[in-house]
């Protein structure tokens, strides 16, 4: 797995890579948004973390025109500015995620890891989440390996749920993307459902939280 | 020319109205006293020249004879007393009154007439004396009257000329001091489009409503409201570089600590190494509030480009970042949302929440449950976050809302900015802050009423 960081600042650019590469990534590290557009022109990478605040071209106009030529790689937007409007404008550009300076490092390496687990699960049938596998294309699911039965609906919530790990998914958002298969469900059907899920899934670690009042949150998984 | 204006204008109009009033009024006077005056003298002439025509010269001397009805008809008047006499040459009295005054010295008879005024018995007599030929000499006959037709014309004339005069200078100043007060009714409206505005309020004046003469002073107003504006953009400019300056760094340094934390150290460097953290973190934390105060104030921020802020989406915005630190202190945050939203600035009302369920969270053992709740209270929009920590006591809810101020003992590392942060924030957009118990009656539960200006509710989802 490989990623790009552009990072202008030498220290922070320095530590994102090391920890990074303590979890197992390639890094690059450049510090200039036009390097940056040339270098992911000419090679592939798995994610980019671009800062915003670039000396030359911004990290706007870098994902600008990353996805102008085309390049889907997840693009993770780091920002020492706290407008709203950031944030939205870098959605808006095709980013995937966003994070606000500083911040601490187990969150943004969860977010990485749930940024590549995406990228990979649009290039492929396989979503992997520690010991759960869900293939797709096969409809079929196994947890440390043994088949995993999951109604159609709990397939649908658990989706959606591992779509967002370590990001709060509110029932109203799992009530929509379930919309979209065609079911209208109440929040209290969403609780059944993710009742069983956990019944299935906490024994193998994989652990669902509730926010209370809220919805759920899938926990990025840790081998103990 | 300070003071009044309408003072100063009338200071300036009455001196020349005073004078030409003055000098109109006697200017008329004089003017119509003197023909009258003559017209009168002239009826006195027209009566001695009718009793002279009574003067006949024999031999012994002039005789005169007036038959008593003619001489009734002479001393008929409907106002006045009239005298007559008649003189001889040597100055004898031959018929009417005795002691008719003789003329002033030196005063030259005009066509045998002399018009004088005289006293006799104690009353003002107008006299008119016609000198006659008589034979070898001059004989005179005076007529006489008292003056209280003339007093009563020259009364007449003078209220005549004065009273309309005066009547038109005072309607001149009356005009003025309504007309000053007419004409500056469009500053008045100004003023108190001004006076209304908020101080946060910069946008310009409307340049059309004013008058002609009032344009350079708005044109003056807008081009400071400009400068003013314009200086506060460039504050938050130098706010926000100033952030972001330092956040990176910040940013670097947290990653090195953190990095080092998780590398295997010596317990004495892993506490020295814990400390930078927390003071890492405290140091991004106390530059963000910093951030967040200086854009609560007056200035700061735009009331003019307030939107309609959608509270709950604003909490969920946010929710992420503190479902993970909370659960990281092991506190359990829940939410109770309805759809409320409030005329604001999103990123004031961000940073409002963030430091309120930020506060909450800090201030909440391990094993406490902090809850926010978004609704309506009374058709007004609401936000809560209630907590069961230690909570504040009453005597100190409404210091905890000073800047700096931190409760006596607590272990917290919290500036004391976070709930300073929320009353300005909260002032910023009409709202009141209301510290009291959570219901169970132990913990704190902090609430924000914004004024019910028609919020659009929709159903609890």
């Amino acid at each position: 797995m490989r990623i790009l960081i552009v990072e202008d600042d030498a220290s922070l650019g320095a530590g994102l890579a090391r920890i990074l590469e303590a979890e197992g990534f390639a890094v690059d590290v450049l510090k200039s948004g036009e390097h940056a557009a040339m270098a992911a022109r000419q090679e592939s990478f798995d994610l980019v973390i671009l800062d915003v605040g670039l000396p030359g071209i911004d990290g706007f106009e870098v994902l600008r025109r990353l996805r102008a030529e085309g390049r889907a790689m997840p693009v993770l937007i780091l920002t020492a500015r706290d407008a709203l409007d950031d944030r939205v404008r870098g959605l808006d550009l095709g980013a995937d995620d966003y994070m606000a300076k500083p911040f601490a490092m187990p969150e943004l390496a969860a977010r990485v890891r749930a940024l590549i687990r995406r990228g990979q699960s649009q290039a492929g049938p396989r979503i992997v989440h520690g010991p759960l596998v869900l293939d797709t294309s096969a409809r079929r699911a196994t947890l440390d390996g043994e088949p995993l039965e999951l109604a159609a609906r709990e397939w649908a919530v658990l989706e959606v749920l591992l779509a967002r790990v370590e990001k709060i998914v509110s029932k109203e958002a799992i009530i929509q993307a379930m919309a979209n298969w065609g079911d209208e469900l109440s929040r209290n059907a969403i609780e059944v459902y993710v009742s069983r899920l956990r019944a299935k899934l906490e024994p193998a670690g994989v652990r669902i939280r509730t926010v209370r009042g809220f919805g759920y949150m899938l926990e990025d998984y840790k081998a103990q | 020319m300070a003071g009044s204006l309408r003072v100063n204008l009338l200071r300036l109009l009455i001196p020349p109205v005073a004078v030409i009033l003055a000098v109109g009024s006697i200017a008329a006077y004089y003017l119509s006293i003197d023909p009258a005056a003559d017209a009168y003298d002239q009826s006195l002439v027209n009566t001695a020249i009718a009793l002279s025509e009574r003067i006949h010269v024999q031999e012994g001397g002039p005789v005169f004879d007036l038959p008593s009805a003619a001489e009734a008809v002479v001393r008929t008047d409907k106002y006045d007393k009239v005298y007559y006499a008649v003189r001889d040459s040597q100055g004898q009295v031959i018929a009417g009154d005795q002691e008719i005054p003789l003329p002033p010295a030196g005063l030259q008879a005009d066509e045998g007439v002399i018009a004088y005024d005289a006293d006799y018995r104690g009353k003002r007599l107008r006299v008119v004396a016609l000198l006659v030929p008589c034979g070898s000499g001059v004989c005179t006959v005076k007529v006489a009257e008292t003056t209280i037709k003339r007093e009563r014309l020259a009364r007449d004339i003078l209220i005549g000329s004065v009273l309309p005069q005066a009547l038109l200078a005072v309607l001149t100043l009356a005009l003025v001091w309504f007309g000053v007060t007419r004409g500056l009714v469009p500053l008045a409206r100004l003023s108190d489009e001004i006076r209304e505005r908020s101080p946060r309020d910069l946008r310009p004046i409307n340049e059309r409503g004013a008058p002609t003469e009032a344009k350079p002073l708005v044109t003056a107003l807008n081009k400071l409201f400009g400068q003013v504006d314009e200086a506060n953009r460039n504050q938050q400019r130098f706010l926000a570089n100033a952030a972001h300056q330092l956040r990176t760094p910040l940013a670097g340094l947290q990653a090195h600590t953190e990095l080092a934390m998780s590398q295997p150290v010596p317990d004495a460097c892993r506490a020295e190494l814990e400390y930078v953290h927390s003071a890492t973190i405290r140091t991004a934390r106390l530059a963000n509030q910093l951030l967040a105060l200086a854009r609560a104030e007056p200035g700061g921020y735009r009331p003019a480009e307030f939107v309609r802020v959608e509270l709950r989406q604003v909490v969920e915005e946010c929710a992420d970042e503190w479902v993970h630190r909370s659960l990281a202190k092991d506190v359990d945050l829940g939410f109770d949302l309805s759809s409320v939203d409030v005329p604001g600035d999103a990123f004031l009302l961000r940073e409002l929440l963030v430091n309120l369920i930020g506060n909450a969270v800090e201030y909440t053992p391990a094993g406490g449950r902090v809850t926010v709740r978004i609704g309506l209270d009374d058709g007004s929009p609401c936000i809560e976050v209630e907590d069961d920590g230690p909570g504040i006591p009453a005597a100190e809810r409404e210091r905890v809302l000073e800047r700096f101020y931190r409760l006596p003992g607590t272990s917290g590392t919290g500036s004391g900015l976070g709930l300073a942060i929320v009353r300005e924030i909260a002032l910023a957009h009409g709202a009141r802050v209301e510290i009291g118990e959570s219901q169970g009656g132990r913990g704190c539960c902090v609430r924000l009423i914004f004024p019910a200006a028609a919020p659009i509710s929709k159903d609890k989802a």
